[in-house]
């Protein structure tokens, strides 16, 4: 029988999350999302007759789009490079040679740069909700809240593949490659690789929908659009689809099952790989 | 006591053939050296024990297979890798964390930083160090937990004059403290002061020492 350990999941989580905070990255990260969030909002108040800062809607609606381009750059490449960094450097090999499994090292990782990225996020947005709802005192914090919780969702969905991506490629160079591809794929050639394939292969409104099921960047947009605006043409063919299909709340569960599904797999996947690979 | 255990080890990354068929037997308490030629296997052979490669063929430490039980095994290692590194870890940093996982006290991190030299250093960051204080910083990592089995990969090789001459002393204590290890080196006189019987390594086999081993061998353990 093995020896009993002090929660090795959580140790390896703190002590990435330890690593994150202390990199220039996160308050790099942070403060980003708190200076657009603020410029967004200011923004959103261009043609309006009120001056000042707009309100949770507005600035709800700019931090979505916002959302959708930023954070899987940054979880791609901050979950990139955090199996593949130490593996270069040999320190991963230190920490596997303590009573540690593999699963439970690429867990604690995960882990712990979904909560340096969720930290990231909750500073840079929630610093943003607090001042403009000081400042306003109007509009739906609710929707607000929503874009937050679909935020760190996306976040858990995207870091995973930078995981996988990192156990799979091992090397800092190529994964920062292989992330700034992917991001590039999800957030702006997938849609027109989706065009493509429905002109070329005349595909179907269901097996449109699948597609989208596979990009957590899609995913997210209809869930945040749902979340904003019950204006049916703003959810775009596949929103609408998939409404027409299986009615607001099916969709809804639909879209988020896929992001945890996504989040999961990818996790799963970095395991397995991980388990045979040798560690320098 | 806590014995050490291959049979029929093979590992093969890539067409390479790293460790071909290895078969050993280290008894609790004995200290056994691994010599032989650069890519003869040696590291290779304590990096599977501590589960950095996978293998085929059977493994065991202390009766745990490694395979099949990695963290039974591993509790009952102390392991100094031949290139130690730490991430951005501060020393005791480094230490507080392996002794929460292993639950040891937090409180032994400042104790084996100063039977290693590193007292002092314990609030750098060991990213900083030179190659010889991170191999002392890896020292005291495995002299850590007091891990029955003691996996030494040429333990001075960056070390200067005082580090050999502490590393000495802190290897016969835990010889003397009756701990099994196992030890490579390209040093004759490390090997035959440290270890009670050398094996040799060639091409990932287990083979008899060349004759200008057991010379230089004994010219060290003559000069003891």
């Amino acid at each position: 029988m093995s020896p009993p350990r002090a929660f090795p999941v959580a140790l390896v989580a703190a002590r990435e999350l330890r690593q994150s905070l202390r990199g220039r990255w996160f308050l790099l990260a942070a403060g980003s999302f708190l200076a657009l969030s603020l410029a967004l909002s200011a923004l959103g108040l261009a043609g309006s007759e009120r001056s000042g800062l707009a309100g949770f809607d507005r600035t709800t609606a700019s931090l979505l789009n916002l959302a959708l381009l930023f954070v899987p750059l940054l979880t791609l490449s901050v979950g990139g490079l955090s199996v593949a960094g130490e593996l270069e450097d040999g320190a991963l090999g230190q920490l596997l040679s303590q009573p540690i499994t593999r699963a439970e090292l690429v867990l604690g990782k995960y882990a712990g740069v979904l909560a340096a990225v969720s930290a990231a996020v909750l500073a840079g947005f929630g610093a943003a909700g607090a001042i403009v709802g000081l400042a306003t005192g109007g509009g739906s914090a609710a929707t607000f809240l929503a874009l937050v919780g679909l935020t760190l969702l996306l976040s858990a969905a995207t870091v995973a593949l930078g995981v996988l991506l990192s156990v799979w490629l091992r090397s800092r160079a190529r994964v920062v490659g292989a992330a700034f591809a992917a991001w590039l794929g999800l957030v702006y050639l997938s849609d027109l690789g989706a065009v493509g394939l429905i002109v070329a292969r005349h595909l179907r409104p269901v097996q449109v929908f699948a597609l989208a099921l596979l990009n957590p960047v899609q995913q997210a947009r209809v869930l945040g659009t749902l979340a904003l605006s019950h204006r049916l043409d703003l959810l775009g063919p596949v929103g609408l689809y998939g409404r027409d299909a299986l009615g607001t709340a099916g969709l809804v569960a639909a879209l988020v099952g896929a992001l945890l599904a996504l989040a999961v797999g990818c996790v799963g996947g970095a395991v397995s790989i991980f388990r045979k690979a040798v560690v320098p | 006591m806590t014995g050490i255990r291959a049979r029929d080890l093979t590992v093969q990354i890539g067409d390479r053939t790293i460790l071909d068929g290895v078969s050993l037997e280290v008894a609790g308490g004995e200290a056994v050296g691994l010599v032989g030629a650069n890519g003869s296997g040696k590291s290779t052979l304590l990096r599977c024990l501590v589960g950095l490669v996978p293998y085929s063929g059977e493994l065991s430490v202390g009766g745990r297979d490694v395979a099949a039980d990695p963290v039974g095994a591993k509790s009952l290692l102390g392991y100094l890798p031949q290139k130690p590194a730490f991430g951005d870890a501060r020393a005791e940093e480094a230490l507080r964390w392996v002794a929460r996982l292993r639950g040891v006290p937090v409180a032994r991190a400042r104790e084996v930083l100063e039977e290693v030299g590193l007292a002092a250093h314990a609030g750098e960051r060991a990213a900083t160090f030179s190659g010889g204080m991170q191999q002392r910083l890896s020292l005291a990592v495995a002299l850590l937990s007091g891990a029955p089995v003691m996996l030494l990969d040429e333990p001075t090789a960056s070390l200067d004059l005082e580090g050999q001459r502490t590393f000495a002393e802190i290897a016969s204590a835990l010889r003397r403290s009756g701990r099994t290890m196992l030890i490579s080196s390209h040093r004759p006189g490390e090997i035959s002061r440290l270890t009670d019987r050398v094996v040799h390594l060639d091409a990932g086999r287990v083979v008899e020492p060349p004759a200008e081993n057991v010379v230089l061998l004994a010219q060290a353990g003559g000069m003891r």
